[in-house]
């Protein structure tokens, strides 16, 4: 309770009234763009071509060059061959993930993960042993664990993520790169070759086999 | 099984050297013959120094597609201060047609670990690395058997022939991209990683493998480097061409016949083609330099087969590729097929190489499916001049040639089908291009 009955509501109204005269700080956007600090990069939007097709071609780069790795790739990659994690939920997902745990600096095993993943992944750390954890093979690693599940298992690839301290991103951005990495069982009947095998296979026919 | 063409009785063979029944990982043999002369010459009597003055006298070109000077290569890997430094032997092979660096691995490892050795020695670096495709299982097996016998005799191994120095060489399969050809992919992929081109510069020879100078070179390169120690640099440069001396080996596809041979730079494409057979009718054309080659007129026949010559003709050496088309091939189906090759194989790291090789396969398919847009010709000059401009490998440059070439060579066939089929279609309308700008008419009749 103040002394005199009402300064109060002086106080307040001069106040209102100092800020009435003031100029304003309501932007009149878009008249006027607003201050944006000088690292804000937008959220990140997939964007579509003309033909309503994805541009991404799923080549992870992009979750590669992030710091903090906040971005994980989701879809088909360019060669048709493989759909990884996709959707909105999916993002929440993503930072449940070891590699992000791990990252974040919490050692909290992801339930979930475990229960998920199906294949022994005893193989894959007696790989990883036999290449002293070294992310410098990684392609030696990657090609003895393709030997040894006839596949790249994502749960294996999340093991060599782990065990020699690559991001999933450069595990999977680095074995997407080369064709002679697969991400699912070989499928059991002859296909026809597909996407860049197709290619290939056309120009040996145009110009001819080595002989 | 690769055939070897028959060459003239004259031409020296400093790659292949003569054909001898004995088994060429047999080191004893080979010592006999003169392996293992050129490493001992430049390990006992030549410094590091003298070893690229030698190398510089003899103008050695890389056999690897773009003929860059080999010596300037070791120079600067020989004057950047590192810890370490390394030479890279590829014997990658990219080109899945041709093998003929494949079969130079397979008949003569000796000479190519000499040449590794003296690169090495020449450098200063103790720790090789020869990088052969995975597939090529009898070249690996030959290699490893052949290092492990030249470690034995003391060529490489802990002490090179008493010097002192090291040198430990160690064969890599690699495998799963044609880009793996391409120097700086091929240190990335030796590193673990994803096989996408750096910028240049710095070259490797200043900053290549593990951030550490690299020489990385062609099989061919070395297999000749030791040649040229051996037989002294005046006796290569009186082969071959006096800009480019030295032999080359070709995969050559003529109508008559094919094969692998090693050819003097500078020998004329018709006689090279000549090797596989004669055949009275002249080709259509001709694919000088691999999926990303030109496209060439049988007129250009008579040009030397050496790297300026090729280049000035819209067309390179590359991977040693050269194919006569028959007398009634589509010269713009096949540079639609190998433009989309090469935009497939592109890494994907820069826009004219994601975009730009992708949009050129679009434009050579419009044109090929009778539905070019009137702006495509234009377009197709522009977007090659841009994607050369700002390439960031040459893949991407070289993805250009196909098109290139055949508009420059091909100009009426071109013409022809960048006239839209839509005449005979009842109903629809003409679309005619004139002057680049598209006006519509009712249908006739
Ligand atoms: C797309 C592409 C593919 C290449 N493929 C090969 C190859 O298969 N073998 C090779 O020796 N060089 C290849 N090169 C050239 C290498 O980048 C490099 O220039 C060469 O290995 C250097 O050796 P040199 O100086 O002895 O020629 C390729 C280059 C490009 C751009
Ligand atoms: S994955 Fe590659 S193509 Fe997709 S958004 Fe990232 S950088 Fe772009
Ligand atoms: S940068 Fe991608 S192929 Fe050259």
């Amino acid at each position: 309770m103040s002394l005199i009955p009402g300064l109060g509501i002086v106080r307040g109204m001069s106040l209102t009234l100092r800020r009435f005269f003031q100029p304003k700080v309501t932007h009149l956007y878009p008249e006027m763009p607003a201050e944006i600090p000088p690292k804000f990069r937008g959220r990140l939007q997939l964007l579509y071509d003309e033909h309503g097709t994805l541009k991404c071609e799923t080549c992870f780069q992009c979750a590669q060059a992030c710091p903090i790795e906040c971005i994980d790739m989701g879809g088909v990659d360019s060669k048709g061959r493989y759909a990884v994690h996709w959707g909105a939920s999916e993002t929440y997902g993503e930072r449940r993930e070891e590699s992000a745990l791990r990252r974040s600096g919490r050692t909290v095993p992801d339930a979930a993960y475990e229960h998920w993943s199906s294949v022994d992944l005893g193989l894959v750390d007696a790989i990883l042993h036999d290449a002293d954890h070294d992310p410098k093979r990684l392609l030696e690693i990657l090609a003895a664990t393709q030997a040894a599940y006839g596949y790249l298992p994502v749960a294996a690839l999340k093991r060599i993520s782990f065990g020699t301290g690559t991001w999933y991103a450069m595990v999977y951005g680095t074995a997407s790169y080369y064709d002679n990495f697969r991400f699912q069982p070989p499928a059991t009947t002859d296909g026809a070759a597909s996407g860049r095998g197709q290619v290939e296979a056309d120009y040996l026919a145009a110009i001819g086999r080595p002989n | 099984m690769t055939s070897l063409l028959k060459t003239p009785a004259a031409w020296p063979r400093p790659l292949l050297g003569k054909a001898s029944a004995a088994d060429p990982v047999d080191l004893d043999a080979a010592v006999k013959a003169g392996a293992f002369d050129g490493l001992k010459k430049a390990v006992r009597t030549l410094a590091p120094a003298g070893v690229v003055a030698e190398i510089r006298a003899s103008g050695l070109r890389g056999r690897g597609g773009a003929g860059f000077p080999t010596a300037d290569k070791w120079q600067v890997a020989a004057a950047t201060p590192a810890d370490r430094r390394y030479v890279v032997a590829n014997g990658y092979g990219a080109d899945p047609a041709v093998r003929t660096d494949a079969l130079l691995m397979e008949m003569n490892p000796y000479g190519l670990i000499e040449g590794v050795a003296i690169a090495a020695w020449a450098i200063g670096s103790d720790s090789a690395i020869i990088a052969v495709r995975a597939t090529e299982t009898e070249a690996i097996r030959r290699l490893e058997a052949a290092i492990g016998a030249a470690e034995e005799a003391g060529f490489i191994g802990a002490d090179v022939l008493g010097s002192g120095r090291e040198l430990m060489v160690e064969v890599r399969p690699v495998q799963g991209a044609y880009m793996l050809g391409e120097e700086t992919v091929l240190l990335k992929a030796l590193e673990g990683k994803r096989g996408q081109p750096e910028q240049r510069p710095p070259h490797p020879a200043e900053r290549g493998l593990f951030s550490r100078p690299t020489v990385v070179q062609n099989i061919q390169t070395l297999v000749l480097a030791a040649w040229i120690l051996r037989e002294g640099a005046a006796a290569f440069r009186a082969i071959g061409s006096p800009d480019a001396p030295g032999t080359i080996l070709v995969q050559v596809r003529g109508t008559a016949g094919s094969g692998i041979a090693e050819v003097p730079l500078g020998t004329p494409l018709r006689v090279i083609l000549e090797l596989a057979g004669k055949n009275a009718a002249a080709p259509r054309a001709l694919l000088v330099g691999g999926p990303s080659g030109g496209i060439l007129p049988a007129e250009l026949l008579d040009t030397p087969y050496s790297f300026a010559e090729l280049r000035a003709i819209g067309a390179h050496v590359g991977s040693g590729s050269i194919v006569a088309t028959g007398t009634n091939a589509d010269v713009l189906e096949l540079a639609e097929l190998l433009t989309r090759f090469c935009a497939g194989e592109a890494c994907g790291k820069t826009i004219p190489c994601r975009i730009g090789t992708r949009r050129l396969e679009e434009i050579a398919t419009r044109i090929n499916a009778g539905t070019p847009r009137p702006t495509d010709a234009d377009l197709l000059v522009e977007l090659s001049a841009d994607i050369v401009a700002s390439a960031l490998c040459d893949h991407e440059r070289l993805t250009t040639l196909p098109l290139s070439s055949v508009m420059r060579y091909f100009r009426p066939e071109l013409d022809a089908k960048l006239q839209p089929v839509a005449e005979h279609t009842a109903g629809r309308q003409r679309i005619a291009v004139a002057d680049g700008e598209r006006r519509t008419e009712a249908p006739t009749a």
